[in-house]
């Protein structure tokens, strides 16, 4: 089995750690993702879409059960991976499915104006 | 009859990066203090968030200040907060032309939605900040510049948990 070629980002307050099980990758957000994770995350996310058609994955599940906040510029870097996801062939686009804590309220209003955005790549599940 | 606590506090801080974080766990304690239900702490702890890093990220003079109110006027509960800071002509206009374009669009959700298409791809900055605070934290928005002083304040309507 291929391996996923991204490193966990782990600094005070942050964390973000990708999988791969050979079918799926994974990547579950902890802390708060704010402009003092921002660098970390982005240098994360670009490296992301590459390995997701390297590995001919059809689908990224992102799990924000531990994430307390995350603020309006690193948002923007997810924004982005959608857009990247968008300007592929269709048949080659792959679906993003995002794990929502119900305690956090914030995540849903966030994560309802992303899949207004991409509502054909984004799902999300609570 | 109001289950708000009338409460106010202000902060004066020099930007630093990491004590963003520290003040919205701090104002969210506030504002569960003032009775306010846990959806609406959430929206009021995003736009705190939000505009304190518009405010380090824009300040002249590595220093800002922000003031809350909970307060009942006219029968009505809501919640005021104001950052202040000095900030440079450049970035007083960019923010007048930001609130021009901002208000002129009715509704905030569809400004937002246009906002995220227009930064996708764009590498830099993402001008979300602002349009996230009218559209998640669903709370009005005014711009006051007194020389190269900059006030953004936002209001929301809210309820109490009792």
């Amino acid at each position: 089995m291929e391996t996923l070629a991204i490193d966990p980002v782990n600094i005070q307050g942050f964390n973000a750690t990708p999988t791969y099980d050979g079918k799926t990758i994974r990547l579950a957000l902890k802390g708060s993702a704010d402009l003092n994770s921002k660098p970390m995350l982005d240098a994360m996310l670009e490296k992301m879409h590459p390995e997701v058609l390297r590995l001919a994955v059809r689908e990224v599940v992102i799990d924000l059960n531990g994430l307390e906040f995350m603020n309006s510029s690193c948002f923007k870097s997810f924004v982005s991976w959608i857009g990247k996801d968008q300007d592929l062939e269709p048949e080659k686009q792959y679906k993003l499915r995002f794990l929502q804590n119900a305690r956090m309220h914030w995540q849903s209003r966030s994560l309802n104006a992303l899949r207004c955005f991409a509502v054909e790549l984004i799902v999300v599940e609570v | 009859m109001s289950n708000v606590k009338p409460a106010y506090v202000e902060l004066r801080f020099r930007p630093n990066v990491q004590l963003i974080s520290t003040v919205r766990r701090f104002v969210s304690d506030f504002y569960e203090y003032a009775l306010i239900d846990a959806d609406t702490v959430s929206r009021l702890a995003l736009a705190t968030h939000e505009l304190l890093e518009n405010a380090v990220r824009n300040t002249a003079n590595q220093e800002s200040r922000v003031c809350i109110a909970v307060e009942t006027v006219g029968g009505v509960d809501r919640v005021i907060i104001r950052t202040t800071n000095s900030t440079t002509p450049a970035n007083i206009e960019i923010l007048k032309r930001l609130f021009q374009e901002m208000n002129a669009a009715k509704d905030p959700f569809e400004y937002y939605q246009l906002l995220m298409k227009r930064t996708a791809r764009q590498p830099e900055g993402s001008g979300l900040g602002l349009a996230r605070i009218r559209s998640e934290a669903e709370m009005g928005l005014n711009l006051e510049v007194a020389g190269e002083e900059v006030c953004i304040s936002a209001t929301a309507i809210v309820t109490s948990k009792g």
